[in-house]
């Protein structure tokens, strides 16, 4: 029985040491984003940005040397011959970083 | 000269672990008719934790090596570990000599000083928190009282334990895996109760792999699907000095507090501070990797060379199984509770399910709550909001393990 009262307290002091020590860090961090922001928001100067917008018509041009290529490359690594592919439609699939290409280039070549 | 090849071919054979195994002594764990079962059944225990590890994948970083250091101290006559050094036989107080381990023992008792001296915890707190990114945290601070609310089991499970007859130091050390945290839970219980380590470190780690199994259900029984469907605001983008001043200032107002959380919480900012100073970045990457593997190795392999059959084979430890998982319950659900008086009093704009991260498994924990969250709505992303009370309740249950141990000085 005395275990269970000496428990008690330890449980309840317990509790309440952590309630308070994270309401105090709480408390310290909200201090910290008001400062911060406060300075933040004095150094901000009117910049708006003047969006420029990009006039990217693609030329319209015979792809048929493109489809052709296509058509072979795929009929070569599913090995079947290219009368039984039609190629409907090609999307460009990425526009990769320079070093994402870089290595993909050293990859294959490597 | 034939008399001499039988006594060597004797005294051999009387060396073997085998001849152990069946020439045990009455009184030692399990013993029948001179057959040592404590060992053999440990023995198959670790084996089935083996098991366990690779082939459940139930982190094996961890119980990996803790089966198998279980399995070399388990082998009569290795002689690699001696935990009468540490624990004593049963005197009512022992004081481990120092002198006695560094002569008598073996490799696993050596590295055992570290778990014994509470290095280890401290040196994977380091790693941890130059792993750890605080921003989610400092930009929601109020996920501090989340990670707070989820040591509710650490007392609960406290309780629990002292009814079940545990004492005071046992009890405390049952309830701190409420808190989910490996580390914390070995330097509490080397300190409290050296006896049950074994027990508690393994429930406290395979309670962590399963918090995707123990949480969900909980999770759904404790919020409405209204709740479920909250989407929370963007978090804000957190400057540089804000990152730099966070582990500062929480090592000192921590400190200055509860002086026994140092060992955990001012090692976590340190690797936090290696990390976001970016001027140390080979120590960052030092203490994240190579420490963190190396002590984590010993760690493992000494705490499970400290489960023998005579301290394992209990119903203790049966006891301890089960408080984890109601400690672990009970945190989850204080988390949530919490979670939910956030998601009245700000309106609808705090998800409940965050609370639930708040034990300190991370980021386990938190991905739980991304994935439930997820269920309810796929386009709902709440893992980097959930990573905010989940970082608090590392803090929070370092602190929780400070107390204990500031109390369990003056009980």
């Amino acid at each position: 029985m005395e275990n269970i009262t000496q428990g008690a307290v330890v449980a309840v002091i317990g509790i309440c040491t952590v309630f308070a020590v994270l309401a105090i860090l709480w408390g310290v961090l909200e201090l910290m984003r008001v400062i911060f922001t406060a300075k933040d928001k004095k150094a901000k100067a009117p910049a708006p940005a003047v969006a420029t917008p990009a006039s990217a018509t693609a030329p319209v041009e015979d792809d048929s040397e493109l489809i052709a290529v296509l058509t072979a490359a795929i009929a070569a690594s599913l090995n079947q011959s290219t009368y039984n592919l039609k190629i409907k439609s090609y999307r460009r699939v990425e526009t990769a970083p320079v070093w994402n290409r870089t290595a993909r280039r050293d990859n294959l070549n490597g | 000269m034939s008399n001499l090849f039988i006594d060597g071919i004797t005294s051999f054979i009387q060396s073997t672990g085998l001849a152990k195994l069946f020439t045990a002594t009455e009184g030692t764990a399990l013993a029948f008719a001179g057959v040592d079962f404590g060992s053999i059944v440990m023995l198959i225990v670790a084996c089935v934790l083996i098991y366990l590890a690779i082939g459940k994948q139930f982190e094996p970083l961890l119980l990996l090596p803790i089966s198998f250091g279980m399995l070399l101290a388990n082998l009569p006559f290795s002689n690699l570990m001696h935990n009468v050094l540490f624990v004593g036989s049963g005197e009512e107080h022992f004081v481990m000599s120092f002198s006695d381990i560094l002569h008598k023992g073996g490799l696993l008792d050596l590295l055992y000083l570290g778990v014994k001296l509470g290095i280890y915890p401290s040196l994977i707190f380091i790693g941890i928190g130059a792993m750890t990114d605080f921003s989610p945290l400092i930009a929601n601070p109020k996920s501090l009282l989340l990670g707070a609310a989820a040591q509710l089991g650490v007392f609960v499970a406290f309780f629990g334990a002292l009814f079940l007859g545990f004492s005071i130091m046992e009890a405390m050390s049952i309830g701190i895996i409420g808190g989910a945290d490996g580390p914390t839970a070995i330097l509490v219980t080397k300190t409290l109760a050296p006896k049950l380590l074994p027990a508690i470190a393994i429930a406290a780690y395979s309670y962590m792999a399963l918090i995707p199994i123990i949480q969900p259900p909980i999770m759904k029984l404790l919020t409405t699907k209204k709740e479920r469907l909250v989407k929370m605001d963007n978090l804000r983008p957190v400057s540089k000095l804000e990152r730099l001043l966070f582990p500062i200032i929480v090592t000192i107002v921590v400190g200055l507090i509860v002086p026994d959380a140092v060992p955990l919480v001012g090692c976590l900012m340190l690797g936090n501070l290696f990390k976001e100073s970016g001027v140390a970045e080979r120590l960052s990457k030092t203490v994240q990797n190579e420490l963190m593997n190396i002590v984590t190795i010993f760690l493992g392999v000494t705490v499970g060379a400290t489960a023998s059959a005579d301290t394992f084979l209990r119903a203790q430890t049966l006891y301890i199984v089960v408080l984890g998982l109601v400690a672990f319950s009970i945190s989850t659900a204080g988390g949530l509770l919490f979670g939910k008086l956030m998601y009245v009093l700000t309106k609808g704009k705090v998800n409940p399910l965050i609370g639930s991260a708040g034990v300190s498994a991370v980021p386990m924990a938190a991905r739980v709550a991304q994935t439930v969250g997820q269920k309810e709505d796929p386009t709902n992303f709440l893992l980097m909001h959930a990573m905010g009370p989940n970082v608090a309740g590392v803090i929070g249950s370092a602190v929780a393990a400070g107390v204990f141990l500031a109390m369990a000085k003056v009980l």
